[in-house]
Parts: C-alpha cells; sequence; structure tokens
C-alpha cells in the first residue's frame, strides 16, 4: 500500500517538475491564442481583392504572443497579414482581450472555377480554415477587341478599324504592335492620333488603337485578311481583320495625241478630242465633263455625260471651245474635268489665242483705198 | 514719158541731199544719238541679262529699248529725231525750186510735172531708207559682236519692221513737210511749221490730252463710265502720230505685250492667261494692224494731198 503511494508520490513530482520546468519556458505553448472572423466562406470573381477581418483572442490571463501564417493558399495567390496598417507576422494579445487584424487576399485573374481552402495558422497550427469560391473562369491577362472586323470599300479608300488593348494584369505591360499583309498594303497603327508601333498599357486598364489600312493602288476586287497582333515577352494576343475590295475607281483624261495645247482665233471655234480612259477596275457610271475656262469662254461637250464606261475602255469625247470675241491675243489655260462620283481627272490646256485676220484685211481695205485714191490723182492730174 | 527721166531726177535729188550740209549735220546727230544709246543698251543688257538668269526672250531685242537711265534708248531717239531728220529733207523740196526759178526751168524740159514731186519724195525717203537700215544693221551687227547673242530670225523680223515702220514714220513728217514747202513760198516759214507741228506733237500735245482728261474725268466711278473715260482719252492720245508710232514699236520690239486696247478689258482676261508669254511675230503685228494702217493711211494721205496741191499750182518763171 505504502509502494504504491509512493509510486504516485513520485509520479506527482515528476510532472510537477515538468510542469515547473514548463512553466520557466516562454510561453510559445499552443491554444492560448484562438482566431475568428465572420466570413468562414466567400465566394468572389477572378481578380478581386478580398479583405477579411480576423480577430484574435487571448482566452488566458496572460500576455500571448503567437506566429501567424497562411498556408493552402495556391502559389499565385498573394496575401497579406497588416494591422493598424503595419504587415505583420506575430501578434500580441492581451490577457482576457482580442485583437482585430486584416488578411487581404488577392485573388488573381487567371484562376480556374472552384473552392479553394486554406488555413490560418498561429504557430503552426491551424486555427482558422477559411474557403473561398471562384464564380468565374478566370480570363487572360491580355485581350485584344475589334468592334468591327470587317470593312468593305473600293481600292482607294482608307479602312480604319478601331481596336481595344486590354491589360489584365497588375504590372504594365508593353506590348509591340505586328501586322501580316500582302505586299503593298499599308497598315499603320495610332494611339490618339500618333502613328505607334509599340504600346504602354497600365495595369488594368485599356488602350484604344485605331488600324488604318491602305489597300495598294491596283488592288484586286477580293476580301482580304490581316492578322493583327499585340505580343510582348509574356502574351501574345492575335486577331483578325478582314477588308473587302469592291474595286478601284480610276479615269484618266487625255487627248489622242497627248497634246495639251490648241490655237484659236479670238471670237471662234475650236474642236478638242478628247479621251477618257477608265483605268479603274470597276465600271465607272455618269461621267461628268465640265470645264474652267476664261470669261466670257464658252466650252460645250459632245457628249457632256458619258452614261457608262467599262473598266479599261477608251471613250472619245469632243469639247467644243468657243473664244470670247474681246479676247486679247496670248495664252490661256483653260482646265477640263471628268467626274464621276467617286473619282476625277483633269487635263490643263494652253490654248494660244490669236486675233483675228478680219480687221487686218481691213486695214488693208484701208490703204487700198488711198493708194487708189492716189492714183485716181495721178491719172487726172499727172500728165498734164 | 519715158521712166528714164523720173529716175533721172531722182538720182539727182539723192546726190543733192548727200552734198548738202544740212544732211551731213542731221546724220551726224542721228548716228551720235544712236550710238550712244547703243553703248548705254550695252552696258545695261548685261546686268539686265545677270539680274534674270533665266533665260531670256527676245534678249537681242533689247539693245534697241533698254538704257541704263543716262542715255535715252534707240527706240525713244528714233521716235524723236525721225520727224526733224524727215522735216529736214522735205521742208524746202518744191518752194526753194520755186524761189531759185529752177522749177520752172525743168518743167521746161518734156517733164511730167508730177514727176518732180515724185521724186523728190522718192528721193528723201531712198535716203532715209538706207541711212536706217545702215543704222538698224549697225546696231545689230555691233550688239551681236559685242554681246555674242544670237539673233533669231523672228528677231531680225521685228527689227526690220520696226525699221520700215520707223521709215513710215520719217515718210509721214516728209509728205508733212512737202506739204508745207508746198503751201508757203518762203522755206523758212515751211520749216517752222513743219518744227511746230512737230514740237506740238512730241512736247505739247501729252499736256493739253492730259488737261483734257482731267476736265473730263468721270465724277461718278463706275466700270461703264471708266471704259468710256478711258477709250475717248486713247482716242485722243491716238491722234498723235508719234503715240501711234510708239504703240506699233512697242507692240514690235516687246514680244509680250498682247494689247494696245483697255487696261480694264485686258485685267479681266489676266486671271487666266499665262502672263509674259510673247506673241508670234505675225500676231504682234496683228495686235498693232490699226495703229499700222493708220499711220501709212496718214503717209499716202498727207503725200496725196500735197500732190493735189502741187499739181494745180501755177508755176510761172520768175520775174
Amino acid at each position: 500500500m505504502k509502494a504504491t503511494l509512493k509510486k504516485g508520490l513520485v509520479m506527482w513530482l515528476t510532472a510537477l517538475l515538468l510542469m515547473l520546468t514548463l512553466g520557466v519556458m516562454p510561453a510559445y505553448a499552443a491554444g492560448e491564442l484562438d482566431l475568428y472572423t465572420k466570413h468562414a466562406s466567400i465566394a468572389v470573381t477572378p481578380g478581386e481583392k478580398i479583405s477579411y477581418s480576423l480577430e484574435v483572442i487571448n482566452n488566458t490571463s496572460s500576455i500571448q504572443t503567437g506566429r501567424l501564417s497562411v498556408s493552402g493558399l495556391p502559389s499565385d495567390w498573394t496575401y497579406s497579414l497588416q494591422s493598424s496598417s503595419y504587415s505583420i507576422d506575430r501578434i500580441s494579445v492581451k490577457p482576457e482581450s482580442t485583437e482585430t487584424i486584416t488578411l487581404r487576399v488577392e485573388v488573381p485573374y487567371l484562376v480556374d472555377k472552384g473552392t479553394y481552402s486554406f488555413n490560418v495558422n498561429v504557430d503552426g497550427i491551424s486555427k482558422l480554415p477559411l474557403t473561398i469560391t471562384v464564380t468565374e473562369q478566370g480570363i487572360y491577362s491580355t485581350e485584344l477587341t475589334v468592334d468591327q472586323p470587317n470593312l468593305q470599300g473600293h481600292a482607294k479608300s482608307n479602312f480604319n478599324f478601331s481596336a481595344k488593348l486590354e491589360n489584365q494584369s497588375a504590372d504594365t505591360q508593353n506590348y509591340a504592335l505586328q501586322y501580316t499583309a500582302e505586299p503593298g498594303w499599308r497598315v499603320e497603327f495610332k494611339v490618339s492620333g500618333d502613328s505607334v508601333t509599340a504600346v504602354q498599357v497600365d495595369p488594368f486598364a485599356s488602350q484604344t488603337i485605331s488600324i488604318n489600312v491602305t489597300p495598294p493602288d491596283q488592288v484586286e476586287a477580293g476580301t482580304y485578311k490581316i492578322p493583327i497582333r499585340a505580343v510582348n515577352n509574356d502574351t501574345s494576343v492575335e486577331t483578325e481583320l478582314e477588308v473587302v475590295i469592291t474595286g478601284s475607281y480610276a479615269l484618266k483624261l487625255s487627248t489622242p495625241s497627248g497634246v495639251l495645247s490648241a490655237d484659236i482665233t479670238a471670237g471662234g471655234e475650236k474642236k478638242l478630242d478628247l479621251t477618257v480612259q477608265n483605268t479603274g477596275t470597276i465600271e465607272l457610271k455618269n461621267i461628268n465633263l465640265s470645264s474652267v475656262s476664261p470669261t466670257n469662254w464658252e466650252v460645250t461637250f459632245e457628249p457632256a455625260v458619258i452614261e457608262s464606261l467599262p473598266a479599261g475602255e477608251t471613250v472619245n469625247v469632243q469639247a467644243i471651245v468657243k473664244a470670247d470675241k474681246a479676247s486679247i491675243a496670248g495664252d490661256y489655260v483653260a482646265s477640263i474635268t471628268a467626274r464621276t462620283s467617286e473619282t476625277s481627272d483633269s487635263a490643263v490646256f494652253r490654248i494660244t489665242v490669236e486675233t483675228s485676220m478680219l480687221w487686218g484685211l481691213i486695214g488693208v481695205l484701208i490703204i487700198l483705198v488711198v493708194i487708189g485714191g492716189i492714183y485716181y490723182l495721178i491719172r487726172k492730174y499727172g500728165r498734164r | 514719158m519715158n521712166k528714164r527721166t523720173f529716175w533721172v531726177i531722182v538720182r539727182k535729188e539723192v546726190a543733192d541731199y548727200l552734198h548738202s550740209w544740212r544732211f551731213f549735220i542731221l546724220v551726224g546727230i542721228i548716228m551720235l544719238t544712236c550710238l550712244g544709246s547703243l553703248y548705254t543698251a550695252l552696258s545695261a543688257i548685261s546686268s539686265s541679262a545677270a539680274a534674270a538668269d533665266a533665260r531670256i526672250e527676245f534678249l537681242f531685242l533689247r539693245l534697241f529699248t533698254v538704257s541704263n537711265g543716262t542715255v535715252p534708248s534707240f527706240l525713244s531717239f528714233i521716235t524723236f529725231l525721225g520727224p526733224l531728220l524727215g522735216i529736214g529733207l522735205g521742208f524746202d523740196a518744191i518752194n526753194s525750186e520755186r524761189n531759185k526759178g529752177t522749177l520752172s526751168r525743168i518743167l521746161a524740159q518734156p517733164v511730167p510735172r508730177d514727176y518732180v514731186i515724185n521724186a523728190k519724195f522718192v528721193a528723201a525717203l531712198a535716203v532715209i531708207g538706207t541711212l536706217f537700215l545702215a543704222l538698224g544693221l549697225l546696231v545689230m551687227g555691233l550688239g551681236i559682236i559685242v554681246t555674242g547673242i544670237e539673233l533669231s530670225f523672228e528677231e531680225f523680223l521685228r527689227i526690220i519692221s520696226y525699221l520700215l515702220m520707223s521709215l513710215v514714220y520719217v515718210a509721214f513728217w516728209l509728205n508733212l513737210a512737202i506739204l508745207f514747202s508746198v503751201l508757203f513760198k518762203q522755206p523758212a516759214t515751211a520749216a517752222l511749221a513743219g518744227i511746230a507741228v512737230w514740237l506740238f506733237f512730241s512736247v505739247f500735245y501729252n499736256m493739253i490730252v492730259e488737261l483734257l482728261g482731267n476736265a473730263l474725268a468721270p465724277s461718278e466711278v463706275t466700270l461703264e463710265s471708266l471704259l468710256n473715260y478711258e477709250s475717248i482719252m486713247m482716242f485722243l492720245m491716238r491722234l498723235s502720230p508719234s503715240y501711234l508710232f510708239g504703240e506699233v514699236t512697242t507692240t514690235l520690239l516687246y514680244p509680250t505685250v498682247n494689247t494696245l486696247g483697255s487696261s480694264i478689258l485686258a485685267s479681266q482676261n489676266e486671271m487666266f492667261m499665262i502672263p509674259d508669254t510673247p506673241l508670234s511675230f505675225l500676231q504682234s503685228l496683228l495686235v498693232s494692224w490699226p495703229q499700222l494702217t493708220a499711220m501709212i493711211a496718214a503717209t499716202l494721205i498727207c503725200f496725196a494731198i500735197s500732190y493735189y496741191i502741187f499739181m494745180r499750182q501755177e508755176i510761172r518763171s520768175r520775174s
């Protein structure tokens, strides 16, 4: 009986000793600090920032200090623990008291839909399991969109696309702008009016890029695809522009011989032979002929309107120029323009006006009359 | 009744002119002034050619028109002194013969009466023509030697026709002088009358027209009134033979002059015209054709009047 009692005493003493030894050590022992938050499980969208308010509770009658850590978060998620604007990793709480700290978690954009669990630990011991549910599939960090990727026009028109480049990463990104097009095509990227080859986009911001596409002069009708890319080290986004060429409008006004000068007598009429050639790739309709000529001159065309002219064809037109009677001798400029609603061409003529010979003949006549008078005098009086 | 007698008289008249002091003095004056003007033209032409380093069309014509300011140009000398030459050679054509009594002696021969006046006119014209042609060719030749500018055919045509027009102009004054010599018995009176007319047209006429112009100037300025006024002024100016001659020479020696008409109407057309383009020779001639006609006609009419009066005059041997 005595021996069992002794045995019990030894055990008790040992326990006491142990307790004493432990009591001397700093109170790192777990269990003294507890964590609490209202939002144990929340639903968010990618890219959102969550701010938890955590209460750290000290149930003991002595000051407790604990190391805080977060475990179980995916590696590309970021978090931070803050207390009154400081980032912390250890906290002390007064006896029978609570402290509030903030846990910030950033959900990345590039994240899969699903439920993510993690723990907040005090001294490595899980105290608070938290759950975040991502409700949507995360998106890529860069996006290039074009409002209207298909445009139609004739060969001489300009095609203006408007693209939007979105940077959804947390860093400022520089993108090189590239395109692939057949030779002769010109593609120009413009940001707020200036031509650019690269563009910088702030985090979570977007940049509007207007893309100016000029087809080559003699482009054939058809559909052309132009891929454009925004590239940097990390990402590359691509979209495709589509240009539909309906055909080019062009015409040429000249004369059969190519000579652009003419002589005309003041008050007289002159017929100028003109040729109108359709140099485009599409039929021209309603070609109007008009002229800019000196005051009081009349220029009429035969025919005045060419109803239609197929591509590559040439038609002859006659311009009847009627000079003013009072025109002064000299070289004049008259320009003749052939115009459709799509295109026009003009030819500038140098027209030399010559004085009419009529008055010269009248002058000669006057002199002849005078000479005749003298002859009469000589006949009458001469041979006396 | 044969042509030979006519040419005999012409030859005699030419010989008379060439042996007279009067002719030498007149030729001396004209030669000197023209060579002086050629000298100034030669010095001015190099600077004007250098100033506009672009190709100058009709540069050669400038020999006749350009001057450096000290001595007037060839053109203005001929305009001014030509009449003097005409008057100088013609003022005593008939009346001195009459006063010396030689006229009745000539007519005592079997010579038609009109041969006398015709021969006088032809002889004077031949002398003046030769003189002008010589002067013109001299200027051309010296110009080519000194400047080395090529003479184009059109320039040559223009210069020759200018010389011919000068001849017509001088012929006008010659005829006027012959007319006075027929009208007035005293050579001095005829000379004075001729010089008076010459002075009147070359000096006073401009002033009178200017005075008239001030009086006639429209009070209300409209296009119509301006055109009207301009045409009146132009008509008055063109009554002067020297003005007509000036217009003709301007068109002949300045190929870019394309109108002698209203400057207001000309400015209307300016917008569409290519400036400073030279006209062809024929066009220049046509531009000044009315003036040309008027000058030739005036010369011929002067001749006709003096012819008519001379033929009806009584010729007696001196008592």
